[in-house]
């Protein structure tokens, strides 16, 4: 594709403004295919570069024989461009309109991205799942591992392998899938390990108008419950009302019925998603940027935005599910309607909640991988736009970021607890809404390995553990904590991620700063505390 | 630990973390004895009671009174006491009930404490059992009443530091740089004659005369007259505090008086006007003429100009800090939280303050122009506004002591009406003189220290524990209105300072974080998007909105032991290894402090 075509102009003279207290940046403004690229005037050693993909929406105004063109970011910045020229202007205004909103995947910057020190083959080394598999297979032999969805012919949005139980062969699985919305039968999530007792995924029965069972599934969940410790009960929590499960039937959806699968007990837990959740997102990012606003009313308004609610409400199902596992020695199963938002929500909460391995660097990797990414969760449909999108599809819902905000508030509560901090967490909402890596393509496995995303892309978590990166995104305060976190809920507890929504006012002690003095005591006070040992000397014989 | 779970699961009932904190307070506990005593408390009585917990129901337990506290211990399990509560913070003490009245636990006493809880204990009804503990309560609670000592005068704790020697006045001008040739120091108010509620020591400007000061105190209510509070090291400029003048409905002029706030002004060559700074709205600046105040007018005062600050007076933050309460003890309003915290309008005064003190201290770093701040009487808001700026112009106030000095020379020896304003052992509860300004002073400290995270030498627990001994009548730091009233009392001689127990315990109150950097003015952002209603302290009673007990100080104090654990192997090895040398001076490494450690092992 030539993207030649839609770019009118190459060049114009410009200023760049990116903040209210960053300096102007004045040059040459340049459009390619997949940037935008300000080289300050004498010389261009410190080009300034925004990939296209990363706009949410543009705005232009003309006045007299220049123009300003603000760009709002999907990472929420906001920038400001002033161009000399009217006309130049526009065809900069119309070449990024364009390009930023190219729908096609195998064109994207990924395919074209070729960093320095990283090689195309080492990107797609780590398979979380078969590594999860063989953590798990130490832990019980109740479970294994699937290779039914090989040719994503069962389940389109479902990795070739699945955890499922032992006792349950492929057969029973296929048609367990055939009775679940979109294939996805109930498979395994989380085992643990203390309790004997695991967490389980899955979409919603398609029981219908008519009741209908299926025999397959109800085997698969009693396997589970036999699976587990001597008799464990099962939790069935489903993230929507007993009322819109209910409905649902209508369409053909619907619930788990108590008769059809004993030893579940179903809970219900009303998640909001979908484009409910997406505008109480827009409302939020509107608030924080409206500087205008009488600041007496800031308290209620933010409460109006209702993003703090919904961060309660993901938080403590995710307490619910985790505490059904270890404190009533119960299995659970997670699902709403399609079961890859407010199902993948509840489940990776739950598991960084009860298991320290997830909390590290490495297993939080492993765990985004495994629960949002192989899972299916449809990262192109929901990231497509921001919170500044006037082009509103009713796909749109930031989950992913609801789930990193959750992440943020235990760690902003348990804050030796997490292995990495809020710059992997910033880093990981910004990749996953515009990224020169592969890993947030597409919808599903079965669409990366048509695009061949792993062969043609770099992973960004290869791109993330590059060393120099290390400070900014792990967290010096880090002690392995072997306990499960229990977050306070409470809404006093909680705390809007200033990090985030506040980037544009932000406070006078950057956080990074703080961060890298941090880092600093913490390793003078390692080198401190070996001094003692290292200088005793050594006993005489 | 730090991993300790908690959550709105965890049933662990906060009230033992108070208690854990008296004991590491340095109390003397016996174990042998049901209740911690410090030297000097006599147990008066014990009665068996049922603690209406609101957050795990009745309990019930033995409560124990003694002249300085109320300790409840639970009679299920031995080992774990509930309460521990000075009985400095009570404010209020009813009877709830009737010997008639029916109903579960509906009959006991009702008491009300400073620090945003209630506490509630039911009685058997037979015999009036609950009369004599409430008069005992009523007596040692409020001692003024009953002509009894306040407990700090009784207190017989011993430091290793010594808190009254840590404010000097004459030292911290001199940190300053002062005096110099624009500024004095003056004794003219040594028998506190010029104004008795200001220090004995005032700096002003050298070419007022000790006569012109007594000319410019009769125009200043309360006779409060413009000192100096602060100068700054490079530019000069500084900080002048006072009360408002007496120009009335009639608009009176005081020729003195202008002419002092010239000379003022002069001290500065930079700027040809003097910047004052009338901390209230303007309209109760005019509504104050009425009552024979008022403000400096541009025709009296040429080269000046006046800014108000829209700081509201005590009554308003008292009502504020009261709805505050009832949103959060003993049920945290759920929804519409952040709703109903706006409408108790305390962030938006923490704002106006924090505001205000962000404008004298710019004005005078970056303005270079030198400030004069009152309010009606300049012992609240002017208290709040001088120190706050201080705090964020100079680092040396960020320290534990810098912050100590701060509080004892802008507060207590400046005479902030802590006697009236907290009613230490008076009984009226309703005094309309009762106003939270000096927590909302800590609170906007607190708010300052969560925006720069290292800019502070002390932690959370630090400011928590000024306030819990701002009520709790243990020390005599905090006692009564003003300077000349502690000298009469000799409250130095007679009671303890607080900052004695924080200086003999600072690793306590360290926070891991500070990295020391002079001359770094701080201008926190005082926008409503970046203040947060300090959980830790107002809803501290709750144990569901309890954070994990600060995990990174915790973290901080193990690593803190750990490094004595080490010092202690190296000298345990030092000292076999000297034995065994029979010469400790060859051991190579050995710092020489341990030394004298080493050798009275022998």
């Amino acid at each position: 594709m030539e993207f030649s075509e839609l770019i009118r102009t190459r060049q114009a003279q410009a200023e760049l403004l990116s903040g209210p207290e960053a300096p102007a940046l004045r040059g040459t403004l340049c459009v390619t295919g997949h940037h935008l690229l300000l080289s300050p005037k004498p010389q261009a050693t410190d080009l300034w570069l925004l990939l296209l993909r990363s706009v949410d929406s543009i705005e232009k105004r003309v006045a007299g024989d220049s123009g300003t063109i603000t760009l709002r970011c999907k990472d929420l910045r906001v920038l400001q461009l002033r161009i000399e020229g009217v006309e130049a202007t526009l065809d900069v205004a119309r070449s990024i309109e364009a390009l930023s909103s190219l729908e096609s995947v195998i064109t994207s910057y990924p395919f074209f991205y070729r960093p320095k020190g990283l090689r195309l083959g080492d990107a797609w080394h780590f398979h979380p799942l078969e590594s999860y598999y063989k953590r798990v297979a130490l832990e019980t032999d109740a479970w294994r591992l699937s290779e039914v969805n090989e040719d994503f012919s069962l389940c389109p949005s479902y990795p070739r392998v699945v955890i499922v139980p032992r006792a349950v062969d492929d057969a029973a699985l296929a048609r367990s899938a055939r009775f679940r919305q979109g294939g996805r039968f109930p498979v395994l999530s989380y085992h643990h390990a203390r309790s004997g007792t695991a967490l389980l995924r899955s979409s919603q029965p398609l029981i219908g108008p008519k009741k209908l069972r299926c025999a397959e599934d109800e085997e698969l969940l009693g396997a589970v419950l036999a699976g587990a410790r001597p008799g464990a009960q099962g939790f069935i929590v489903d993230t929507r009302s007993a009322q819109t499960a209910k409905q649902a039937r209508m369409t053909g959806g619907g619930t788990e019925s108590k008769a059809a699968y004993p030893g579940w007990k179903r809970l219900h837990r009303p998640l909001e998603r979908g484009r409910h959740l997406q505008e109480s997102f827009v409302r939020l990012v509107e608030a924080c940027g409206d500087l205008e606003q009488s600041m007496d009313q800031w308290l209620s308004r933010l409460d109006s935005c209702r993003w703090l609610a919904h961060v309660q409400e993901a938080l403590s199902t995710a307490c619910l599910a985790a505490q059904g596992m270890e404190r009533e020695g119960a299995c659970v199963l997670v699902h709403g309607a399609e079961g890859m938002d407010s199902t993948l929500l509840v489940t990776s909460l739950a598991q960084l909640i009860l298991d320290p391995l997830s909390r590290t660097m490495a297993g939080f990797q492993e765990l985004v991988e495994r629960e949002w990414i192989q899972a299916g969760h449809p990262f192109q449909l929901r990231c497509a736009h921001s919170a500044f999108s006037h082009a509103r599809s009713k796909h749109e819902a930031p989950t992913f970021l609801l789930f990193l905000d959750c992440v943020w508030q235990l760690g902003r509560q348990f804050p030796l607890s997490l292995e990495f901090g809020e710059g992997l967490l910033l880093a990981l909402f910004e990749h996953a809404y515009a990224s020169p890596f592969g890993t947030f393509l597409c919808n599903s496995e079965k669409e990366r390995c048509l695009c061949e995303v792993r062969t043609q892309t770099h992973s960004l978590w290869s791109g993330l553990n590059q060393s120099k990166e290390q400070r900014k995104l792990r967290n010096p305060l880090y002690v392995l904590n072997p306990s499960a976190l229990w977050p306070s809920v409470e809404p006093q507890s909680l705390r809007l991620w200033q990090g985030l929504f506040l980037r544009q006012t932000r406070p006078p002690e950057r956080s990074e700063e703080v961060w890298e003095k941090v880092w600093q005591i913490v390793t003078d006070e390692k080198t401190e505390d070996s001094r003692p040992v290292v200088s005793a000397p050594e006993p005489q014989p | 630990m730090a991993s300790a779970p908690n959550s709105k699961y965890n049933t662990r009932s906060l009230e033992n973390e108070s208690f854990k904190r008296a004991s590491r307070d340095g109390v003397n506990r016996d174990l042998g004895e049901a209740v911690p005593r410090l030297p000097g408390e006599t147990r008066i009585t014990d009665k068996e009671v049922i603690y209406i917990c609101p957050f795990n129901g009745p309990i019930k337990g033995r409560v124990y009174i003694t002249n300085y506290r109320l300790y409840l211990r639970s009679l299920e399990m031995d080992s774990a006491p509930i309460l521990d509560v000075p009985l400095g913070v009570i404010s209020r003490i009813e009877k709830m009930g009737g010997a008639t009245s029916r109903g579960e636990n509906s009959y006991g006493l009702d008491i009300t404490c400073k620090d945003m809880r209630n506490l509630r204990f039911a009685l058997k009804q037979e015999g009036h059992s609950r009369r004599d503990m409430f008069e005992i309560l009523t007596r040692y609670a409020f001692p003024l009443a009953h002509s009894l000592p306040i407990f700090a005068f009784l207190n017989e704790e011993r430091f290793n530091m010594d808190g009254w020697m840590v404010y000097n006045p004459v030292e911290e001008y001199r940190r300053q740089g002062l005096p110099n040739h624009h500024w004095r120091i003056t004794f003219i108010n040594k028998c506190y004659e010029l104004c008795d509620t200001y220090p004995a020591l005032l700096v002003v400007p050298f070419r007022a005369t000790d006569e012109d000061l007594k000319r410019v105190a009769t125009f200043r209510s309360r006779n409060r007259i413009p000192v100096l509070s602060w100068i700054h090291p490079e530019n000069k400029t500084v900080i002048v505090r006072c009360s408002q003048p007496l120009v009335g409905m009639s608009g009176k002029r005081n020729k003195d008086d202008e002419k002092y706030l010239d000379v003022i002004r002069e001290t500065n060559r930079q700027i040809s006007k003097l910047t004052i700074y009338d901390a209230r709205p303007n309209v109760n600046a005019v509504a104050n003429k009425a009552t024979g105040g008022g403000y400096e007018s541009d025709d009296a005062y040429h080269n000046t100009e006046l800014f108000f600050l829209d700081i509201h007076n005590i009554h308003v933050m008292r009502e504020s800090l009261k709805k505050v309460k009832d949103i959060v003890y003993p049920n945290v309003e759920e929804s519409h939280w952040l709703s109903s915290l706006e409408s108790t309008h305390w962030l938006e005064h923490i704002k106006l303050v924090l505001t205000g003190a962000i404008q004298v201290a710019d004005k005078v770093s970056s303005g270079k122009s030198s400030v004069l701040v009152h309010c009606s009487d300049g012992w609240d808001r002017t208290a709040q506004l001088t120190s706050l700026a201080m705090l964020m112009l100079d680092s040396f106030y960020r320290s534990i002591e810098g912050f100590e000095i701060l509080v004892q020379k802008e507060w207590i020896s400046f005479g902030h009406k802590f006697a009236s304003r907290i009613g230490h052992g008076d009984k009226n509860h309703a005094d309309a003189d009762r106003s939270p300004i000096f927590l909302q002073f800590i609170d906007c400290v607190w708010q300052m220290s969560k925006q720069f995270p290292t800019a502070f030498e002390f932690n959370e627990r630090f400011l928590i524990t000024i306030l819990d001994h701002l009520y709790s009548c243990r020390f005599g730091t905090f006692l009564y209105n003003c300077e000349s009233a502690r000298e009469r009392q000799k409250v130095t001689e007679r009671t303890v300072s607080l900052w004695s127990l924080i200086n003999s315990n600072k690793d306590t109150f360290r926070n891991p974080f500070y990295t020391k950097e002079i001359n770094r003015v701080l201008y926190p952002v005082a926008s409503m998007r970046h203040l947060e209603l300090w959980v830790n302290y107002y809803i501290r009673w709750n144990p569901r909105i309890k954070q994990q007990p600060n995990p990174v100080e915790q973290r901080y104090m193990e690593l803190l032991a750990l490094r004595d654990e080490y010092i202690k192997r190296l000298e345990e090895l030092q000292l076999t290894n000297s034995a065994k040398l029979s010469d400790s001076s060859t051991s190579p490494s050995s710092p020489s402090q341990m030394l004298p450690h080493v050798q009275t092992h022998f």
